[in-house]
């Protein structure tokens, strides 16, 4: 499903700042599969969720998504296939819009943009029912502005809105590393349902360690620039986050202690 | 201030509404704040005023001629938005170059500084023998009507996929991209709509005062923005149907503060001094914006 084929990516290419982002990156998604990413700051894990979604600048290499190489695809191309969630709560949804409004934005992303109008009756009860699987009410506050969500409401609502449609893939880039424990715990679990229930192939960057050894099917470790680990199956089962560092000594020939890395 | 003196602050008020529905666009919609309306507004006025005195059989028709004035306003902003989007060229210097460029090129429509529009049939002619209505009431009557069409089509336009799409654009890029919008072209449509719309406004205008000159496009962009500020802070509220009315109430209410201000003894103010007392009618609405945040601000969302 996802296919990156050594992919490199360089900042502020020439100048005294450049930074070699991403190193020559191979790696291969199945269809229905969830990866977790974790690696410190600077690693490449955001880099290399970000060359799927079509931000980042990919200076050599190529990414093949469903079976389209679209390596040269503008963001809100690769929309049809592709959806995200932000770390950032407010970056997910349109806070000058109400809930309605963003729901029928994001209903309009696997399919063209008309000049019907964008929201009718029959969207209005899609998201009425959409919105009442997330047991927060906001099936009540439809016209409400979304500027009026807290957080962890608004992050629902923006996962909600990457799984409405014929999304294919989900990249989440932290998407509960904002959120206070008990709302990151209720993300998560909401992520987890939707993606068993659409049969989604997942990529997910994350901080913790122990969520990423927990959730899904496969880790993937970025350091430098490059993958070092990926482990799955029941070498993944077994391992828990001290093994992990433990691997990461015996391979990398140094500690990892980045402050920045959640070991619990 | 007499009736023939109201009924001319509304015939104003009315056609610099058609701007302001413009300024909507770019400022409160695109977050685009786009300042080619300068150079845009003069643009329609001089290539329909050059059509009209033409004598072309069919293009020198007023109406056809403040048409094409609308597509040549609608140019303008596509380019000022090209240079943005394609460029890279921050907003608001895309807008002056454009305006700036314009400024000449007015001049070289027109073949000079002005075009004169007297003894030509305009579209404001038919108005002229109306049996049960005076021309300036018939005037001010049609030129309500017609921002009134601008306004509902607008409205419509806004509530359909695209205009949805062109809302997510300004209030968040980066989501709206992620969701299929392609922001580039959003800017595209709407900073040239918009444009078109200082156009007709620039065309109408000329109409309305009998002459076309390149000087009219300045303090443009000030009396489209005074209006929506005083629009939205007078009716805020989220609707868009709302916002597009409280922008026409806007001019209307900001002409007659200017009317009256200009034309009291007491204020010792003249003619001249519009652009300054415009300009600290905006800088006035923007500090009681300021003071009253948290409690008003909140509620209207973004601050121009």
């Amino acid at each position: 499903m996802i296919e990156l084929n050594d992919i490199h990516v360089v900042f502020n290419a020439g100048s005294a700042l450049e930074t070699r982002a991403l190193k020559g990156v191979n790696l291969k998604v199945p269809k229905g599969e969830f990866i977790t990413v974790i690696g410190s700051n600077g690693a490449g894990k955001s880099t290399s969720l970000n060359s799927i979604a079509g931000i980042a600048p990919v200076s050599r290499g190529r990414v093949i998504v469903d079976g389209h190489d679209i390596t040269k695809w503008p963001v809100h191309k690769r929309s049809k296939i592709i959806s995200r969630v932000f770390q950032d709560p407010k970056m997910g949804t349109c806070e000058d819009l109400s809930i309605l409004e963003n729901y029928a934005i994001a209903c309009g992303r696997t399919k063209p943009k008309g000049f019907g109008f964008a929201v009718n009756k029959d969207l209005k009860e899609q998201a009425a029912e959409n919105l009442s699987i997330l047991g927060l009410g906001l099936e009540n506050r439809l016209n409400d502005k979304v500027g009026l969500l807290s957080g962890g409401q608004r992050q629902a609502v923006s996962l909600l809105m990457a799984t409405t449609g014929e999304t294919k893939v989900l990249l989440l880039d932290e998407h509960t590393a904002a959120l206070d424990p008990k709302t990151a715990a209720f993300v998560m679990q909401l992520t987890k349902d939707l993606v068993a229930k659409l049969n989604l192939t997942v990529v997910m960057v994350t901080h913790s360690m122990s969520q990423a050894l927990h959730t899904g099917d496969r880790t993937i470790m970025f350091h430098q620039g490059k993958i070092i680990f990926d482990i799955a199956g029941k070498e993944r089962a077994d391992m828990e986050v001290k093994d992990l560092l433990e691997l990461f000594k015996k391979d990398q020939g140094e500690e990892l202690s980045d402050d920045s890395l959640l070991l619990g | 201030m007499s009736y023939y003196e109201l009924m001319g602050t509304f015939e104003l008020s009315f056609i610099f509404a058609i701007l302001a529905l413009g300024t909507f666009i770019t400022f409160k919609i695109l977050d685009f704040p786009d300042l080619t309306v300068e150079g845009s507004f003069p643009f329609g006025a001089s290539v329909a005023a050059v059509l009209i005195t033409s004598e072309i059989p069919i293009i020198s028709n007023a109406w056809l001629a403040t048409l094409i004035a609308a597509f040549a306003g609608f140019g303008a902003g596509y380019a000022t938005a090209i240079l943005n989007v394609k460029f890279k060229i921050l907003h608001i210097l895309a807008g002056i170059l454009i305006a700036t460029a314009l400024y000449s090129i007015n001049i070289r429509v027109m073949d000079g500084p002005n075009v004169p529009l007297l003894g030509v049939d305009t579209v404001f002619t038919v108005f002229e023998d109306i049996e049960y209505m005076k021309s300036f009431e018939a005037k001010t009557l049609f030129l309500g009507a017609l921002v009134l069409a601008i306004k509902f089509s607008l409205d419509a336009f806004l509530a359909t996929g695209v205009g949805l799409s062109m809302r997510a654009s300004g209030s968040n890029a980066e989501m709206a991209a992620a969701n299929g919008v392609d922001v580039g072209k959003m800017r595209l449509i709407g900073v040239g709509v918009a444009n078109a719309l200082a156009a007709t406004a620039g065309a109408l205008f000329a109409q309305t005062i009998g002459a076309s000159d390149a000087q009219s496009g300045v303090g443009m962009i000030i009396i489209g923005l005074a209006a929506v500020i005083i629009g939205m802070s007078l009716l805020p509220s989220r609707l868009m149907w709302h916002a597009t009315f409280a922008v026409i109430v806007g001019t209307v209410v900001y002409r007659l503060a200017i009317a009256a201000a200009l034309n009291s003894d007491a204020t010792g103010l003249n003619a001249s001094d519009l652009q300054m007392v415009t300009a600290f009618l905006v800088i006035f609405v923007l500090v009681v914006q300021h003071y009253s945040s948290g409690f008003l601000a909140r509620k209207k969302g973004r601050k121009l």
